[in-house]
C-alpha cells in the first residue's frame, strides 16, 4: 500500500464499491479489522490500464484497432502520432476530448470511471510508466514526460524515417521543364490537370475527347504504380507530361506519365501515414501543404526543397488535410483541426509563392468586437471553434475573389456548445469570397447557420458563367445544390439532390434554413434521426461541371444518422465534437447508398442518376468525350455516359477507388488516371457499417493509368 | 339460376370487369428491411435482412414478408407510424416467427388515418429479437416501383 496516496479504493468489481466503503469504515472503529489484498484492492494507474485495456477491447479497437495501431474507421493511437497529437498535453485534456467524442454511438454506455481506465491504457501503451497514482479527471502531469528512458529507447530503436529527397532525379532527363505561368493556369493547356481540379474554377472537366463514348469501351490499363500505405485520398497533378502525386505521410513523387517511372521522389515529414488530398504547381515548384500544418515548395524537376513555412502551431491540434491553390503569385490555404478551445482560430491564409512569406491571413470565426462576433451566444472567444477551411478553395481571376466553403461550429449541436438554434457562428457553415490581394472579405453566405448534425458546407465551389450571369455552386453534407451570385453572394436558386428530412423549409427568395423542431430543440444525450448522415449527402470527392451540357454532376452519398449530443465543458484547452452517432441506410433508396447525380445548372432538375449500392469514393470528372468518370468502394472504377448517366465501361482496381480521377494528354494521347486508397472519416465509417458486405483489401494504395489500345 | 348462352359472355366479361376495377383499387408496397442504426461497436451484433410486401385493398392490408440472419430469434414485429428515418409509435402488430430466419405477416384492417400514412411513406415495418429488444430490423414503406 505505500504507492498509495490516494484514498479512492475498489474492490475487483466496482459494483462492490459501497461494500469496500462499508469494510473501510469498519476498519475504521475496529483496528483490529485488517484490509487484506484479497479484500480492498488499491487503484492505481496500473490497475486503471488494465481494466481500460478491457474496456478499450470492448468499446475502442473496432476502430482503433486491438493494438492501438489504427483502420481505416479509426487513427492510430501509439507511437509518434499518438505523441505528436498529446505528448505536450495532459491526461485531463486527453479524458474530456474522449469523454466528448468517444465512442462514435456510444453517449451513455461508459462510465466516468470506464473513461479513465482508457485513458490510463492508452498512456500505458504509450510509454507512460513513470506514474504510479491513479488518474483522476484532474490529473494534469505533461505525457510525454513521463515516458521513461527505457520506452524512449524502444523509440530511438525504431528505424528513422526518410526525410528530404529519397529517391533522386530530374524531370528534365523526361521532357524540358517550362515553368508554368499565371496564364497557364487560367487557361491551362488541354494537355495538362495542373491543379486540384484542373481549373480555378474548379470545373474538374478536361477538354481532351479522344476516349468517348464510342470508344470508352476499349479503354485499358497503361500502367499502374503502387503508392505509400496509409489514409489517402489523393488528386494527382499533371502538367507537360510529368505526373505529380502526394502519398499518405506527406510525400511527394513525380512520375513520368508516360511508363509509370519514378522520376524523384521527397519526404517532407511527419511520416505518419495521414491523408493529404492535392498539391499545387506553380512557376518552377511543387507546393505542398503538411499535415502538421506547414507549408513546403519543392523544386518541380528535382523535389529538392526550396522553402518552408509554419501555417499554424500543430502541437495545439491544426493540422492540413487539403493543399493550397496558388492564385496570383499567392499561395492560398485553409486550416483543418479547430475544434479545440484555445485562443487561435482557424484561418484561410496567403503566401508568396516565391518565397513562403505570409502576405495575409483571413480568420473564419468572428470574435467578439468583431463584425459578426456577436453571433457567437456571448461566448467568450476562447470557447468560438470550428470553421474550418479543410477543402481547397476556388478562384475568379477577373474578380480577384478566392471562393472557400467553411466548416461548421464545434461541437456539433448547439446544446454542446453552450448555444441555441439562433446563435448562427459566423462564418461557419458558409460560402467565403475573400479578396486575393488584401485577404479582406467580400461577401459571404452562411447556408446553414448554427449547425446542429454535423453536415458541414465545407466543400468545393464551382464557378459557372451562363450569360452574363457569374454564379458559384456548392453542395454540402446536407445534399443540397446551392446556386449563389458570385459577386454578390446573393442567394439564386436550390435544389435537393439527396432526401432530407432535416429541414421543414426552404425560403424559395433567400435560401433561408428552417430546422424541423426536434432538432432545434436537441438536447443532452438525446437522439435525433435525421437524414442525410455525415456522410453526406455529398462529401470531399468533388463534383464536376461539364459546360457543354450545362451539366453539374456530383458524386452523392444515402445514408441517414441518429445524433445525440454529449456534454462538453466551457475549459480552456477542451472542446471538441461531442456527439454520438449512429448510422443506417436511407428509407425509400432501395439500399443504394451510391448516387451520381445531373442536374441542369439553369434550372437546378435533376436530368439523370445513376444509383448503387456502393458508396463512390472519388470525385466526378467530365471530359469532351461526354464521359463521366468516377470510382467507388467496391474497387470499380466507371465511365458514364455525361448525358444519360448509362455506364458505358467499368473496371475493378486492387481496392476501394478513392481519390480524384484525371485526364491528360502525353503526344496527343489521352489518358484517364485515378488512384485507389483506404483511410477517411466518416464517408468510410458510414459505409462500413452498413453495407457491410462489400469487402476490399486493407492496402493497396496506388495510381492506375488507361488509355485506349494503340 | 342457369346461365345461357348468351348470358354466359355477358357473365364473364363482369367478371373481368370486376377483377380489373379490384386491381385499380389494390395498391402494392414495399419495405426493405435493413439493420436498425447502428455503429462500428454495434455493427456485428445488429444484423439481417428482409423485404415486405404489403397490398392495400380498401382498407385492408396484406402484409406478407420474409427476413434472415438476424442476431437471435424474433420476438416481436409492428407497424410504426413515422415519416421516413423518424421513428414513431407502435400502430399494428404483425404475426412472426419465432426464428432468426422466416416470415412476417398480417391482414389489418387499417383506419383512414393510416391509410393516408401508407400513401405518404409515413409507416414503417419494425421487427424486434431477443438481443436486440429496441429493434433489429426495420423498413419504411413505400409504394413499389
Amino acid at each position: 500500500m505505500k504507492f498509495l496516496n490516494t484514498i479512492t479504493v475498489l474492490t475487483l468489481s466496482r459494483n462492490l464499491t459501497f461494500a469496500v466503503f462499508l469494510g473501510l469504515a469498519l476498519a475504521a472503529c475496529d483496528t483490529e479489522v485488517s484490509n487484506t489484498e484479497e479484500d480492498v484492492v488499491a487503484l492505481t494507474f496500473s490497475s486503471q490500464a488494465d481494466a481500460g485495456a478491457s474496456a478499450f477491447a470492448t468499446n475502442c479497437a473496432a476502430c482503433h484497432g486491438a493494438n492501438l495501431e489504427g483502420t481505416t474507421l479509426g487513427p492510430i493511437l501509439s507511437g509518434f502520432n499518438f505523441l505528436q497529437r498529446w505528448g505536450s498535453q495532459t491526461p485531463t485534456l486527453l479524458l474530456g476530448n474522449i469523454k466528448a467524442n468517444m465512442p462514435p454511438g456510444g453517449a451513455g454506455t461508459l462510465t466516468d470511471d470506464d473513461y479513465l481506465d482508457i485513458v490510463a491504457h492508452l498512456l500505458e501503451a504509450n510509454g507512460v510508466d513513470a506514474v504510479i497514482n491513479a488518474l483522476t479527471a484532474s490529473t494534469d502531469f505533461v505525457i510525454s514526460e513521463n515516458i521513461s528512458s527505457v520506452v524512449q529507447r524502444q523509440q530511438r530503436a525504431e528505424p528513422p524515417a526518410p526525410q528530404g529527397v529519397t529517391v533522386a532525379g530530374n524531370v528534365d532527363d523526361f521532357v524540358p521543364f517550362v515553368p508554368i505561368t499565371d496564364a497557364m493556369l487560367e487557361n491551362p493547356d488541354p494537355a495538362d490537370w495542373p491543379m486540384h481540379r484542373r481549373n480555378y474554377y474548379a470545373h474538374s472537366y478536361s477538354p481532351l475527347d479522344e476516349i468517348n463514348t464510342d470508344n470508352v469501351g476499349s479503354l485499358s490499363l497503361e500502367w499502374v504504380w503502387n503508392m505509400h500505405e496509409g489514409d489517402s485520398e489523393p488528386a494527382p497533378l499533371v502538367y507537360n507530361g510529368i505526373i505529380y502525386l502526394i502519398n499518405p505521410g506527406n510525400v511527394v513523387q513525380a512520375l513520368d506519365g508516360k511508363s509509370g517511372e519514378l522520376i524523384w521522389e521527397n519526404w517532407a515529414g511527419p511520416a505518419n501515414r495521414q491523408d493529404m488530398r492535392n498539391i499545387a504547381i506553380y512557376d518552377d515548384k511543387i507546393i505542398q501543404a503538411t499535415t502538421d500544418a506547414r507549408l513546403i515548395a519543392l523544386d518541380a524537376r528535382t523535389g529538392e526543397q526550396v522553402w518552408e513555412t509554419i501555417v499554424a502551431d500543430s502541437s495545439k491540434g491544426f493540422s492540413n488535410s487539403s493543399g493550397p491553390i496558388v492564385a496570383d503569385g499567392k499561395v492560398i490555404l485553409g486550416l483543418a483541426g479547430c475544434a479545440r478551445y484555445i485562443p487561435e482560430d482557424c484561418y484561410i491564409s496567403a503566401y508568396d509563392a516565391n518565397n513562403g512569406e505570409l502576405k495575409w491571413q483571413f480568420e473564419t470565426i468572428a470574435e467578439m468586437g468583431q463584425p459578426g462576433g456577436d453571433t457567437w451566444g456571448g461566448l467568450d472567444d476562447v470557447f468560438r471553434a470550428g470553421g474550418e477551411t479543410w477543402i481547397t478553395g476556388s478562384y475568379d481571376p477577373d474578380l480577384k475573389l478566392t471562393y472557400w466553403g467553411t466548416a461548421q461550429q464545434k461541437p456539433w449541436v448547439p446544446v454542446s456548445r453552450h448555444m441555441t438554434i439562433f446563435d448562427v457562428g459566423l462564418y461557419t457553415n458558409s460560402t467565403v469570397a475573400v479578396n486575393t490581394d488584401s485577404g479582406e472579405l467580400d461577401w459571404y453566405f452562411q447556408h446553414v447557420p448554427a449547425e446542429a448534425l454535423d453536415l458541414d458546407e465545407v466543400f468545393e465551389r464551382v464557378l459557372v458563367n451562363r450569360g452574363d450571369d457569374k454564379l458559384v455552386f456548392s453542395l454540402g453534407k446536407y445534399g443540397i445544390l446551392w446556386k449563389n451570385d458570385r459577386v454578390s453572394g446573393q442567394f439564386r436558386d436550390y435544389t435537393e439532390t439527396v432526401f432530407q428530412n432535416a429541414f421543414t423549409n426552404i425560403n424559395a427568395e433567400t435560401g433561408e434554413v428552417t430546422y424541423r423542431q426536434d432538432i432545434q430543440n436537441a438536447q443532452l444525450n438525446e437522439w435525433t434521426s435525421a437524414c442525410p448522415s455525415s456522410a453526406g449527402g455529398k462529401d470531399w470527392h468533388s463534383m464536376t461541371y461539364h459546360e457543354p451540357s450545362g451539366t453539374m454532376i456530383a458524386p452523392l452519398s444515402q445514408t441517414c444518422l441518429e445524433n445525440a449530443a454529449r456534454e462538453v465543458a466551457l475549459v480552456q484547452g477542451g472542446g471538441g465534437v461531442g456527439a454520438s452517432r449512429k448510422f443506417f441506410e436511407m428509407p425509400g433508396t432501395d439500399g443504394n447508398l451510391g448516387k451520381v447525380g445531373a442536374y441542369n445548372v439553369d434550372t437546378m432538375e435533376e436530368v439523370w442518376s445513376h444509383q448503387q449500392r456502393a458508396s463512390l469514393h472519388t470525385g466526378t470528372i467530365s471530359t469532351a468525350g461526354d464521359l463521366v468518370f468516377v470510382g467507388d468502394l467496391d474497387r470499380r472504377f466507371k465511365a458514364l455516359d455525361v448525358h444519360t448517366g448509362e455506364v458505358l465501361w467499368q473496371t475493378r482496381l486492387g481496392t476501394a477507388v478513392q481519390g480524384h480521377p484525371v485526364s491528360f494528354a502525353i503526344d496527343g494521347k489521352q489518358y484517364i488516371a485515378v488512384t485507389s486508397a483506404n483511410g477517411g472519416t466518416s464517408p468510410r465509417t458510414v459505409p462500413s457499417v452498413i453495407a457491410t458486405e462489400i469487402k476490399y483489401p486493407s492496402r493497396g494504395n496506388a495510381i492506375y493509368v488507361f488509355s485506349l489500345p494503340e | 339460376m342457369k346461365l345461357g348462352h348468351k348470358a354466359f359472355p355477358l357473365f364473364f366479361t363482369a367478371i373481368l370487369l370486376c377483377t380489373s376495377l379490384a386491381q385499380a383499387q389494390t395498391e402494392t408496397y414495399r419495405a426493405r428491411l435493413s439493420p436498425m442504426p447502428t455503429t462500428p461497436q454495434t455493427v456485428s451484433t445488429i444484423l439481417g435482412e428482409g423485404e415486405v410486401i404489403l397490398t392495400l385493398n380498401g382498407n385492408t392490408l396484406t402484409v406478407q414478408g420474409q427476413f434472415e440472419g438476424m442476431s437471435s430469434v424474433a420476438t416481436m414485429a409492428h407497424i410504426h407510424n413515422g415519416p421516413p428515418a423518424q421513428p414513431g409509435p407502435v400502430v399494428y402488430q404483425l404475426e412472426i416467427a419465432d426464428a432468426t430466419s422466416g416470415e412476417v405477416s398480417a391482414s389489418l384492417e387499417l383506419s383512414d388515418i393510416h391509410v393516408e400514412a401508407l400513401r405518404a411513406n409515413e409507416l414503417y415495418v419494425q421487427i424486434h429479437s431477443e438481443t436486440n429488444a429496441p429493434g433489429e430490423l426495420r423498413g419504411w414503406i413505400f409504394e413499389r416501383q
